[in-house]
């Protein structure tokens, strides 16, 4: 059975994370949904505000997902997932809503760390909300909501029809360059245009103005490489990257040419420590076929990247000589 | 080793040493072909030496403290010796 897709929503508070899950699971394409809300207080409501075309909505209280409440996340999922294989349940994805001040990464960690989610799971998006009325000053004065928007695959920028989106879409595109940015208005938006896409996925970045830097010292860079790179290299740079780097590697995510396999790029992902093992495509996706690798993180130097790739691989070249 | 794979080494150290936050210096070992020392503020100094037929030794006063086939097994032994 091939990994059921898992989508998580995630954005500050009040920028129309409930509203915008609401009017997509009134979509019958997207009915099929397994939606796993999490909810920070004594008593939860967003649960209660989502107008269910899904039958499979599950509150967790008790704490936030990024900090007291990952083994809940991963026992609700596992529970989920055992409910859909004796035919209790009907769904083909499962969509998370954090709550507005969680940090995404330990949460898209939990997730892929767990041993049998990992094989059952695969994740498939992480979208921010952002809201146009209020999400330049929720970014000046929330770090958190600077973390989510840069570790999204998609930015949905909420409230457009009250607020322009002009400034702020471009904050955002400094912040976070490989997301595309989609305008909702009234919470409505293509589900096709959110879900349905893998996280290599990722529009291009300009080849000289990769580097840049918001006030919180959050970096995207995209690392290029035109010459295929041994297997044994991905790997030993990802171990040193897992190994050195920790948290200050939000996220990693990219398509790379590998030299054992000539025509099926390998597809990394990471979130801090913690790296899916590599999956192989059948085809390059488009006409590019070089190594691309979206990096998302705090404080960790391109260039340091650069050279690191470069002397595994000259390290690896000299082994399989010698 | 070409001089250029020493410099991008000593660039690796240097920036994993940021990384660490250790207020070291990576410089050219005058002493070693090929090799590179590790200097503290507080005047220690580790020397990382290329091995035969590939590899590193890292040393310190000239005792050997770790025998790497590659810049993984260096840079977990120099962070923890560090």
């Amino acid at each position: 059975m091939s990994a059921l897709p898992v989508s998580v929503i995630t954005g500050f508070l009040g920028s129309g994370k409930t509203t915008l899950l609401s009017r997509l699971l009134r979509d019958p394409a997207f009915a099929r949904t397994a939606v796993i809300v999490n909810e920070f207080g004594e008593v939860g409501l967003d649960h209660l505000l989502l107008e269910a075309g899904s039958e499979e909505i599950v509150l967790l209280e008790g704490g936030c997902l990024c900090c007291q409440a990952r083994g809940d996340l991963v026992r609700t999922a596992g529970e989920l997932l055992a409910r859909r294989s004796r035919g209790e349940a009907d769904f083909e994805r499962i969509v998370v809503e954090t709550t507005g001040l969680a940090d995404p990464a330990p949460i898209l960690q939990a997730l892929m760390r767990d041993r049998e989610l990992a094989g059952e799971l695969r994740l498939e998006s992480v979208i921010a909300t952002v809201d146009c009325t209020a999400g330049d000053a929720t970014l000046d004065a929330h770090p958190e909501s600077v973390k989510q928007a840069a570790l999204a695959d998609r930015l949905v920028l909420t409230k457009a029809d009250l607020a322009d989106p002009g400034a702020l879409a471009e904050r955002l595109r400094r912040l976070n360059p490989s997301a595309p940015q989609l305008v909702a208005q009234h919470g409505e938006i293509d589900a096709n245009l959110l879900f349905g896409f893998s996280v290599h996925e990722h529009r291009d970045l300009p080849l000289h103005a990769q580097h840049f830097h918001s006030i919180t010292e959050t970096q995207t860079f995209c690392l290029r490489r035109s010459r295929p790179l041994h297997a044994v290299t991905l790997a030993l740079f990802l171990q040193v990257l897992a190994e050195h780097c920790g948290a200050r590697l939000l996220r990693l995510k990219g398509l790379v040419d590998v030299v054992e396999s000539p025509g099926r790029p390998a597809v990394i992902h990471g979130v801090q420590h913690v790296f899916h093992p590599p999956a192989f495509l059948d085809a390059w996706p488009d006409d590019d076929r070089g190594t691309r690798m979206v990096v998302i993180s705090q404080g960790l130097e391109r260039a340091w990247m650069e050279d690191l790739l470069e002397a595994l691989e000259d390290e690896v070249k000299v082994c399989s000589i010698s | 080793m070409s001089s250029h794979r020493t410099a991008r080494v000593a660039r690796v150290l240097s920036g994993a040493l940021r990384l660490w936050g250790v207020p070291a210096a990576v410089e050219r070992d005058p002493d070693q072909v090929d090799g590179l020392v590790l200097r503290t503020p507080s005047g220690g100094s580790l020397q990382v030496a290329a091995r035969e037929p590939h590899g590193w030794l890292l040393r310190r006063d000239g005792r050997v403290l770790g025998s790497h086939a590659g810049l993984p097994g260096l840079l977990r032994t120099l962070r923890d010796e560090l």
